[in-house]
């Protein structure tokens, strides 16, 4: 039987049938009693804080679980109140109340528990966090638009994940989609500053020929009985129009005269053009350019699909190492124990020759992901290329993670290891920086591969790093 | 056998028998046309030989003072003319000139080839009305966006020889009191068809010759809107054109009416292209046939009534047009009546005489046009005379009945208020004004 728990700063009068949990002690282990989080929102701010570190605990157990508020007002942004689950109306002694929610909460219970007890280095990262929000609740997951955001566009229930960076989540969505993990139904179309991704932008009208904002706009009319062409402003008397030509009155629109065309006069250069250009600015970053130079996106309601659904449920070596493995044939790490087994055995046997072993580890390798959207996989690709053309085909490669890479260099000293992972690390900078404005940081440690040596406790210290 | 019973019939008869026979050749078009063209433009051949210290003075004065000229060129759906146009503007020797191009809600890409035009900066600026205004609404919208001092008027579908804006601006500079000048429009498609070929002969007649020997008469009462110069002060007092058909005759009136001088410059040379079917030009000619009965006749009646302001050479001006086109349009079929009934079994001989009487004629006009054009005469333009023999019959009988047609329909019905130039909704309200 799962029940409610309060999540709450102090935990008087809390009926039976509520647990209580303080924020600084939520855990995992018996969180699969737990049926949904309930947060108290009186005070929405303090109240989403909560909500924020909910979502960003570490454990699938805890930041999957579904969250009620309790005392939601209308006070509240839409994107924070569209963020909960569900609502708890009146208070915790509602016992049938607790009941309903927490049914209406069974399957995606259910799904939470179905997740292997296995290791959760992946849930630190925000991907595939998203990945398994998406896919443990039913339906599509909407954009709401908001302007508390830069991005203009939120998934509320997303957004706690987000809460302490303004950025991220139309990037990590899209690559999500471009891995086929999530599939996205067209809702809007929206254009994002290209330095700065704000998607408040001031599109408005500029002369052409000096670049000014500065424009008076006049329509032209023409007097059908003398042929008179001129600027609404010129026919003007008081509240009527009379023709400075023929000093009639213009009654009818159609009928006695028209307005052809719109004009547009520069107040800076006085240059007269019908053909604005259209200049946009950033109100974040304050750039100014030409509309084509801007970011055009669209913005989708995104759904789990079947591949997604299998990662989110089992892991996902799905993104960088996939691709990895496509070029380099990565092989599984039981597969790399053994080899290591066997290649400590031989070099003792014949005692020629030395191999290595290289621990690779690529720092923020999910800002990357972040930084790339849906041209990671593109990126990804050709840091596949730099890996395949470092090492050697006889090198034996697993990867722990997207971003810890383990090698071993048969025939190869410490000395010529060392050399490799240095091209590595230039390949890899050199690549990046050239596409962004920044290189993940790459730390590597090189051990000579000997019996005495055991596997699992070097790689676990380099992990410890 | 017909000829020599034509020559026996043409010897035989005394001169009171030939001029009752043949009075339309030898009272009016004799007179008007030929002598008339050989006296006038043998003086002003002469004048002009005379005068080149003042063309060079003024051309020196001219490029002194470098005014800005604008070029208007009003048009709907003419923007496969336009690269050409915009190309012979940018040769011409006279550079300080601003191109304003005005789309008359054209439902085609000019709008797109304009633009483009625009930004390549081969014109300098190009207006697009949405909703179509007609002629006289476009060529005011250009006029309303130049700023030049002399506005030069092109048609869309024509260009201009390389030294045209130089040569239509000289008479500006050699008298104050001219506020007009005329260009000279020749056929630019003469070696198409047949047709278009009569047309460049005719065009060489009418315009060539005939603008001249009327500007230097005093009585030039069209500068044509395919190519005419004004003085920008003069238009802005006029504010522009009125409502066509008719607007180039229109607005040369006015200019007269101002006491200005208007004058024809047969070395400014536009080519403009002219209808290749007999169909096509036909309905052209109907057009502006019926526009000179409703300008001449009815708006700028004034102009032959005694007032105040009357002046001697404007009532001429008019009074011989409508007198040549209207009157002896009438009288041609009183001519034709008369054969027919009087004389009905000497038609085959008067026929005759008269095709030779009219082709001669040409022949000599012809002559006179090339010493008046001088090295403005291309080579195919030399060889329409070729084609002479065929202009009695283009101008004797095709464009009389089309002429006379169009008379008939604009005294009945006023026809012209629904005319190509405007659009339906103008025309209603120049109608129900009786403008
Ligand atoms: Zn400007
Ligand atoms: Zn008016
Ligand atoms: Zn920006």
């Amino acid at each position: 039987m799962r029940m409610p728990c309060l999540v709450a700063r102090e935990s008087n009068t809390i009926p039976q049938s509520v647990l209580y949990s303080d924020p600084s002690s939520v855990s995992e282990p018996d969180s699969h009693d737990i049926a949904y989080w309930i947060v108290d929102m009186q005070d929405w701010r303090a109240g989403w804080q909560l909500v924020a570190s909910l979502r960003e605990h570490l454990s699938p157990k805890v930041y999957l679980r579904p969250i009620v508020y309790m005392n939601a007002d209308n006070s509240m942004p839409e994107e924070i109140s569209k963020a909960a689950d569900g609502q708890l109306n009146g208070n915790l002694d509602n016992g049938t109340m607790l009941e309903v929610l927490a049914s209406s909460f069974e399957k995606t219970n259910q799904w939470i528990d179905h997740l292997p007890d296995t290791n959760t280095a992946a849930d630190a990262n925000i991907s595939f966090k998203v990945l398994r929000l998406i896919a443990s609740r039913e339906g599509e997951q909407k954009p709401v638009t908001t302007v508390r955001r830069k991005s203009g566009y939120v998934y509320p229930l997303l957004e706690p994940l987000f809460s302490k960076r303004d950025e991220g989540v139309l990037e990590i969505l899209e690559f999500l989609d471009t891995q086929k993990l999530i599939s996205g139904s067209f809702v809007s179309k929206a254009h994002f500053c290209s330095s700065c991704n704000s998607a408040f932008i001031n599109f408005k009208e500029s002369c052409p020929q000096c670049g000014a904002d500065d424009l008076a706009v006049d329509e032209l009319v023409h007097h059908f009985r003398c042929a008179h062409m001129g600027a609404m402003s010129d026919f003007m008397r008081g509240s009527s129009m009379v023709c400075p030509k023929c000093d009639r009155e213009l009654h009818h629109i159609g009928v006695d005269y028209d307005k052809p065309s719109i004009m547009y006069t520069c107040n800076q250069c006085s240059h007269g053009f019908q053909d604005p250009a259209i200049m946009t600015s950033c109100y974040n970053c304050g750039r100014s350019t030409e509309p084509e130079n801007q970011l055009s996106r669209v913005i989708s309601a995104y759904s789990i699909s079947a591949i997604g659904q299998n990662a989110a449920s089992y892991g996902m070596e799905a993104l960088f190492t996939k691709i990895l493995d496509s070029e380099l044939q990565l092989c599984s790490f039981d597969a790399f124990r053994d080899f290591y087994r066997v290649e400590a055995a031989r070099i003792r046997r014949y005692k020629k020759s030395e191999s290595s072993l290289a621990m690779i580890a690529l720092r923020d390798i999910d800002k990357l992901y972040i930084r790339l959207g849906g041209r990671a996989t593109e990126v990804f690709g050709e840091l596949s290329t730099v890996f395949r053309t470092v090492l050697r085909q006889s090198d034996v490669i697993t990867a722990r993670n997207e971003s810890i890479f383990f090698v071993i260099m048969t025939e190869t000293s410490t000395q010529h290891a060392e050399r490799a992972v240095e091209r590595l690390r230039e390949g890899i900078t050199e690549l990046l920086s050239s596409n962004l404005d920044f290189a993940p940081e790459m730390s590597s440690l090189i051990k000579t591969i000997s019996v005495d040596m055991d596997l699992d406790k070097t790689l676990e210290a380099f992990l410890q790093t | 056998m017909l000829i020599e019973n034509t020559i026996d019939f043409f010897l035989n008869m005394d001169t009171a028998k030939v001029l009752a026979y043949f009075w339309p050749f030898f009272l009016l078009d004799m007179t008007r046309y030929l002598l008339l063209d050989v006296v006038v433009i043998s003086v002003y051949a002469i004048k002009r030989v005379f005068h080149k210290d003042q063309y060079a003075l003024a051309r020196r004065q001219l490029y002194k003072e470098r005014p800005l000229v604008s070029i208007l060129i009003p048009g709907k759906n003419e923007g496969k003319h336009i690269p050409r146009l915009a190309e012979s503007l940018t040769r011409q020797t006279y550079k300080n000139i601003e191109i304003i191009i005005v789309d008359d809600g054209s439902d085609d890409n000019t709008a797109e080839i304009c633009r483009r035009l625009e930004q390549e900066g081969k014109i300098d600026r190009f207006i697009r009305n949405e909703v179509r205004g007609g002629k006289a609404s476009a060529a005011n919208t250009a006029l309303s966006f130049s700023s030049g001092k002399y506005i030069v008027h092109i048609d869309a579908d024509s260009h201009l020889a390389f030294d045209s804006v130089e040569t239509i601006l000289l008479p500006f500079y050699m008298d104050p009191a001219i506020g007009a000048v005329g260009g000279d429009v020749r056929v630019a498609n003469t070696d198409v068809s047949f047709v278009t070929r009569l047309q460049g002969i005719e065009y060489m007649k009418s315009i060539s010759i005939g603008r001249t020997v009327s500007s230097e008469l005093g009585i030039l009462r069209i500068i044509a809107g395919a190519h005419g110069a004004f003085r920008r002060d003069i238009l802005e007092r006029l504010h522009g054109w009125d409502v066509g058909p008719g607007l180039d005759g229109d607005i040369t009136l006015k200019i007269r009416k101002l006491g200005f001088r208007v004058v024809h410059e047969p070395h400014a040379v536009c080519y403009t292209n002219v209808p290749d079917r007999f169909r096509a030009l036909a309905r052209q000619r109907f057009r502006w046939d019926r526009s000179m009965v409703r300008f001449r006749v009815r708006k700028h009646r004034d102009i032959l009534l005694p007032s105040l302001n009357f002046s001697f050479l404007n009532f001429l001006a008019s009074a011989e047009n409508i007198f040549f086109n209207l009157i002896l349009d009438v009288k041609w079929w009183v001519y034709i009546v008369q054969i027919l009934i009087i004389h009905p079994t000497i038609l085959q001989y008067v026929f005759l005489i008269n095709f030779v009487l009219y082709m001669a004629a040409n022949f000599l006009q012809f002559f006179i046009a090339s010493l008046l054009l001088g090295d403005s005469m291309r080579r195919k333009d030399y060889l329409l005379a070729f084609f002479i023999p065929l202009v009695p019959v283009y101008t004797g009988i095709f464009l009389r009945i089309v002429r006379t047609y169009a008379y008939l329909m604009e005294f009945l019905h006023g026809a012209s208020y629904f005319d190509k130039w405007n659009p339906w909704k103008v025309s209603r309200v120049v109608k129900e004004e009786k403008l």
